[in-house]
């Protein structure tokens, strides 16, 4: 355990390779706690596979990844996840047969693994939470509407309140402003800026928006072609020469 | 229409608990009501279909895990059953011949095991690849038993000690039915129960989200399995008789789908209701249509999955609910709204 790093998560020369296409390749990643960073690159850049990589959805081939100090490589995700790790899904992923609180239940807590522990119905303090935080995302009067019947920016919302109620140390998340009209957006930014600030909570941010990145990272890391182009502050990132190039071709 | 809408205002308003309790009085004093054995067998036969369902519809319906061959575990229920306390002909080596209370557990404990031992390696295939691979475990399962005549008698089965009790047996199966139908309502409001929704709605969703999917389907088919198991023992004992061709037909299996899909996938009420309107329905095909009753039902079936895919509790009501009382006063209501509003 190294439990002198300054960092929550670090990525150690990570790579991932499809048969004989390498979509990540070697790359270094560090988040500190309490930090807001983007990850940003073109389309097929390898970002939504660095992102399954550190969240261990997928297996990396080469490379390590350490969270608070431990080595989750071979971890599964169930257990990254309980370890205060939370992600959103570039596909939105909420249970669209079930109402939104029940979605928010779902996402709870652990508390044990034996099975009179998980017969238990949800606990008053998982439920007090998941109302609290579809109260803090402007969800409370959607809680008993089908998950399904939102609109794409609710349940991106809703996604965000999932990943959530686990109360991470960190969260992932995976083109958040996609398909999400500015209003929204504007409510997303607001809301992750009180997390970070009032909660110390860390993100990571994976966007095409680069306005929505510049305007909330404190630093930002650039992919393309699976490998790490550059990293540093969004205003220097912006003039970096290598990324014009990488994203206008010019 | 209209008076059975009456009389559940009446019933509704004296509030779910004299409904309840009203209900479970009836059960308990049918027997003392009828003195027909075949009345109370029917009845038997009936709680044991419901019994079956419901624990079908913990793997296939709240998990998402369609099982074709669930009837395996009945079979290895009833051929426990059978071992255990069969009266030994020259041809079987071993049977401790325990009694009927003795068996019934270990019978149960068996079918458990044999998921545990099964689930690990197909609870990793999705979709129709688990069901075909329990398809395969069933017929496999069939074929093992005829073989292992030393043990199950092969193909001339096994006798039962012959103890003929209907009103015995009525109760267990109704206290039985009462339990496993309680215990999936349980599950289905606990931490556990929303876990298996989850895995059935998205499971890579599930596991990103912290629930340890594979230890989750595994528990959900061995409970499952426990009491599908203690059913087909219990039915080995009642029966007296059993061989492979009797224990291992797939229409087992059919009927547990049916009785779910029917009444409503996932949910707590959906087999008990779908197993009581297909026995009827069953009962009055197979009595008046003999010739027809398998095409009818494959008929009912097809019309199941094309009109009703969410089964009749989907339809009526609340998918997510646990109050029976709450979706049938929903579904009435809804009625009554779909009518003010041609109006």
């Amino acid at each position: 355990m190294n439990t002198a790093s300054p960092y929550l998560l670090e990525g150690h020369k990570i790579t991932k390779r499809f048969g004989g296409l390498t979509a990540v390749h070697q790359v270094d990643l560090a988040i500190r706690p309490g930090e807001i960073v983007g990850l940003i690159g073109p389309n097929g850049s390898g970002k939504t596979t660095l992102f399954n990589c550190l969240s261990r959805l997928l297996p990396i081939d080469e490379g390590k990844v350490i969270f608070k100090g431990k080595d989750i490589t071979r971890r599964k995700p169930f257990q990254v996840a309980r370890m205060g790790m939370s992600r959103t899904f570039q596909v939105i992923r909420v249970y669209r047969k079930m109402t939104v609180l029940e979605n928010m239940l779902i996402s709870r807590q652990w508390r044990g693994e034996g099975l009179l522990q998980m017969l238990r119905p949800s606990h008053p303090d998982t439920e007090r939470r998941a109302h609290e935080l579809l109260d803090f995302l402007m969800l409370g009067h959607l809680k008993h509407e089908l998950a399904g019947r939102l609109s794409g920016g609710q349940r991106r919302l809703l996604e965000i309140g999932m990943a959530l109620m686990p109360d991470p140390d960190l969260l992932l998340l995976d083109e958040a402003t996609s398909g999400v009209n500015p209003t929204l957006i504007e409510t997303i930014k607001d809301r992750i800026r009180a997390l970070n600030r009032e909660q110390g909570k860390a993100f990571l941010l994976v966007e095409h928006n680069i306005e929505f990145i510049a305007d909330m990272c404190e630093r930002v890391y650039v992919l393309n072609f699976g490998e790490l182009l550059a990293e540093g502050d969004p205003q220097s990132i912006m003039n970096n020469e290598a990324v014009i190039e990488a994203y206008f071709g010019a | 229409m209209g008076f059975l809408r009456r009389v559940w205002r009446l019933i509704s308003a004296n509030g779910g608990i004299y409904s309840w309790l009203t209900l479970i009085a009836i059960l308990a004093l049918y027997p003392l009501l009828t003195p027909s054995g075949a009345a109370l067998l029917t009845a038997t036969q009936l709680f044991m279909l419901i019994t079956v369902s419901s624990n079908w519809n913990l793997i296939g319906g709240m998990t998402g895990y369609v099982d074709f061959g669930h009837a395996v575990f009945f079979g290895i229920g009833a051929y426990l059953m059978g071992i255990l306390v069969t009266v030994v002909p020259d041809y079987i080596l071993f049977s401790p011949q325990l009694g009927f209370w003795q068996a019934l557990p270990l019978a149960g404990l068996g079918a458990m095991v044999f998921a545990l031992l099964i689930g690990v390696p197909t609870l990793r295939l999705k979709g129709p690849y688990f069901s075909i691979a329990m398809l395969g475990t069933f017929v496999a399962m069939r074929e093992i038993i005829r073989l292992l005549k030393p043990f199950t008698g092969g193909g001339e089965g096994l006798d039962l000690p012959p103890v003929l009790n209907r009103t015995r047996d009525y109760y267990f199966m109704l206290i039985f039915m009462g339990v496993v139908v309680a215990l999936m309502w349980w599950i289905r409001r606990s931490e556990f129960g929303h876990s298996l929704l989850a895995i059935r709605e998205d499971e890579v969703g599930a596991e990103m989200r912290g629930i340890d999917t594979t230890r989750h389907k595994i528990i959900a088919f061995m409970i499952a399995a426990f009491f599908t198991g203690v059913a087909g023992a219990f039915w080995a004992f009642q029966n007296t008789y059993i061989d492979p061709d009797v224990v291992f037909i797939e229409q087992r299996t059919v009927e547990m789908v049916m009785s779910s899909m029917l009444g409503g996938l996932g949910t707590v009420w959906g087999p008990p209701l779908g197993a009581f309107i297909l026995y009827m329905l069953q009962d009055l095909v197979w009595a008046n249509f003999y010739n027809l009753h398998l095409f009818i039902l494959g008929v009912l079936l097809i019309f199941i999955v094309l009109f009703v895919p969410e089964g009749i509790i989907g339809t009526l009501g609340d998918r997510s609910s646990t109050s029976l009382g709450r979706l049938l006063s929903r579904g009435f209501n809804r009625g009554e709204r779909t009518m003010e509003e041609r109006a």
